[in-house]
């Protein structure tokens, strides 16, 4: 069994190596991304204690099934983010590696401030990825923002210290609890500002828009599947661990995350860029999650996440390349362009069609998770929202579907369109890779028991002193 | 009293970074605001007639009255980051400055459409 520490070591290192190693680095990216994902399996569960001081004095690293999802959903993504757009992916070896590094670790400390340093190694490598749009000045728009969430997660964090005398989470989380509610406000709502710079949250998500509006399709798999899934797994374990929030500061975190998905869809159904419209629905999406964790509903939380991820990875990698290739990912000027690319396009609907819910897809079995677990809490006015959304979520995809299938108006004879022009919109290993996620998700869709097994897999935990998070307690209706 | 004025100094840098379209003078108030924190985590640690926490024959209880070291290496840390970050800051400025020839977001097109 190997030890988690591992997954955090080895990135970094070979991140400083490919400086030195100019001409082999998109190699040992490419090597680190696999190791990254085999290590997963033989990954030793429980705590780690770095340094020789036991927690709560020193900084420890917890894997349980729930960093274990994430660092999973992380890493295969990062993978095939790397396969897909080798070329691309070669340019910023250095500040990829940093950025797995980052995420893992993410993903796995059990201290705060370690988090504080982890989020802004990741955020950091986002910056400099952010500027291969070309366009500087969303790049330094993101850095603005992403550098006053960091202050205030920082300002958040010290008076948590102040409280409690402890950084580490597990430690937090039992002080937190006997703790008044309203003491924990302040710090609450400095530490969801920080965060959600990265997830993408309604008071900080302002930076989404440029950077990817004008993302490739190296940059937007990043950011839309790695980065704000590994961001979201924070989010949870901050917020339905550590600092679990009642009465009317849970009000206000869920009224948040339920304006960030309302504004995200409603935005996504005005736009025509394909990319605008991914990148608002992934807002929404990450509102949802958001609100999924503020009202302690972690499983479905979880399934939310992992469908968007994949799905927004392959939408967006394909989105990516028609822009290179047509310059313009404009969907009306775009008409019957999958007739040309029938591998890619299947790809792409299923991931549409699973996000909007279809079911024998991945992202049914995660919306009748959501709503089964309020039904189950008695909860009926948050399922009627998430469910009108749902429709407008349906109507735009759908949408688009039809225009990028068909080429010409209803009734007219179809035109060869965008169809004639640019088959082959991937290399073959591109197009394999981004198949095969799509097919994922409809086997994951056929075979929900298995799926949700899966995933929440037994992380049970030696001791009693690591945050609680057991995916399989937790786990909600079915 | 450092305590409210760290605080102070968060609220002038915020002011400082939403106030102004120029690239350089964000990133100072991106500064000024780092600087009140780390003066706030500072305070936090700090204990009146604290001695320095370090075993010294002066110094071999552990009982005695010592200043909180965390708060100081959390200071260092983010004093680290807050340089990279304005390192960073400037190749974008740079950068932006390279293509648009000016300082100012508005004008390089920060603020309208794609």
């Amino acid at each position: 069994m190997l030890n988690p520490v591992l997954t955090i070591a080895i990135p970094l290192g070979l991140s400083f190596l490919s400086v030195i190693l100019k001409k082999k680095r998109g190699w040992v990216l490419l090597a680190a991304a696999c190791a990254n994902v085999v290590m997963l399996f033989f990954l030793e569960k429980g705590e780690v204690v770095i340094g020789g001081f036991r927690a709560p004095f020193g900084i420890n690293l917890i894997l349980d099934a729930y960093a274990l999802a994430g660092m999973a959903v992380a890493g295969t993504l990062f993978l095939a983010a790397v396969l897909v757009s080798r070329d691309k992916a070669e340019r910023f070896s250095t500040v990829l590696l940093a950025a797995l590094a980052g995420i893992n670790g993410m993903l796995l400390t059990g201290d705060l401030f370690n988090l504080f340093v982890f989020m802004e190694i990741t955020a950091i490598s986002a910056y400099l990825l952010s500027s291969a749009g070309k366009k500087p000045e969303h790049s330094f728009n993101y850095l603005v923002l992403g550098s006053v969430g960091s202050v205030f997660y920082l300002l958040g964090l010290i008076l948590l210290y102040s409280m409690t005398g402890t950084l580490n989470m597990a430690e937090m989380s039992r002080l937190a609890g006997s703790m008044e509610p309203a003491a924990l406000a302040v710090p609450v709502f400095l530490i969801f500002t920080g965060i959600a710079v990265e997830a993408k949250l309604i008071p900080a998500g302002g930076w989404v828009r440029g950077v990817l509006g004008n993302s490739d399709s190296l940059t937007g798999a990043l950011f839309a599947s790695v980065y704000s899934g590994a961001a979201l797994f924070v989010f949870g374990r901050i917020f339905a661990d550590v600092l679990l929030s009642e009465g009317a500061v849970q009000i206000v975190l869920i009224l948040l995350g339920l304006l960030t998905f309302a504004f995200g869809e409603a935005a996504a159904f005005r736009q025509t860029s394909i990319r605008r419209i991914l990148l608002y629905s992934s807002i929404g999406q990450s509102g949802l999650a958001a609100m999924l964790f503020a009202t302690g509903l972690i499983f479905p939380a979880v399934l939310v996440i992992i469908s968007n991820s994949v799905s927004k990875f392959v939408m967006f990698t394909t989105a990516g390349k028609i822009t290179e290739i047509h310059g313009t990912d404009d969907y009306r000027e775009l008409g019957g362009l999958f007739r040309g690319n029938r591998l890619i396009g299947t790809a792409f609907t299923i991931s549409a069609l699973s996000l909007t819910g279809i079911p024998l897809l991945f992202g049914f079995y995660a919306k009748l998770n959501v709503l089964a677990a309020y039904f189950n809490g008695r909860n009926y006015f948050l399922p009627a929202v998430i469910l009108i959304l749902a429709m407008v979520e349906g109507a735009y995809f759908i949408r688009l579907l039809i225009r990028l299938w068909t080429p010409g108006k209803e009734g007219e004879e179809p035109d060869a369109g965008a169809a004639t022009k640019g088959t082959g919109l991937f290399k073959p290993v591109g197009a394999a890779v981004v198949f095969i996620l799509s097919m994922a998700i409809l086997a994951a869709g056929l075979l929900p028991d298995h799926a949700g097994e899966f995933i929440s897999s037994d992380g049970g935990l030696p001791g009693g002193d690591a945050p609680s998070i057991n995916l399989s307690l937790t786990k909600g209706g079915q | 009293m450092i305590r409210i004025a760290s605080l102070l100094l968060i609220l002038i840098g915020l002011y400082g970074i939403f106030s102004t379209r120029n690239i350089i003078k964000i990133l100072i108030g991106i500064n000024i605001m780092e600087l009140g924190v780390n003066i706030f985590i500072i305070t936090v640690g700090f204990v009146k007639d604290g001695l320095a926490p370090i075993l010294s024959p002066d110094s071999l209880s552990s009982a005695l009255n010592y200043v909180d070291p965390l708060a100081q290496a959390l200071v260092l840390t983010s004093i680290v980051i807050g340089l990279g970050i304005t390192a960073l800051g400037l190749v974008f400025a740079r950068k932006i400055h390279a293509k648009y020839g000016t300082y100012d977001l508005n004008k390089a097109g920060g603020g309208e459409d794609a």
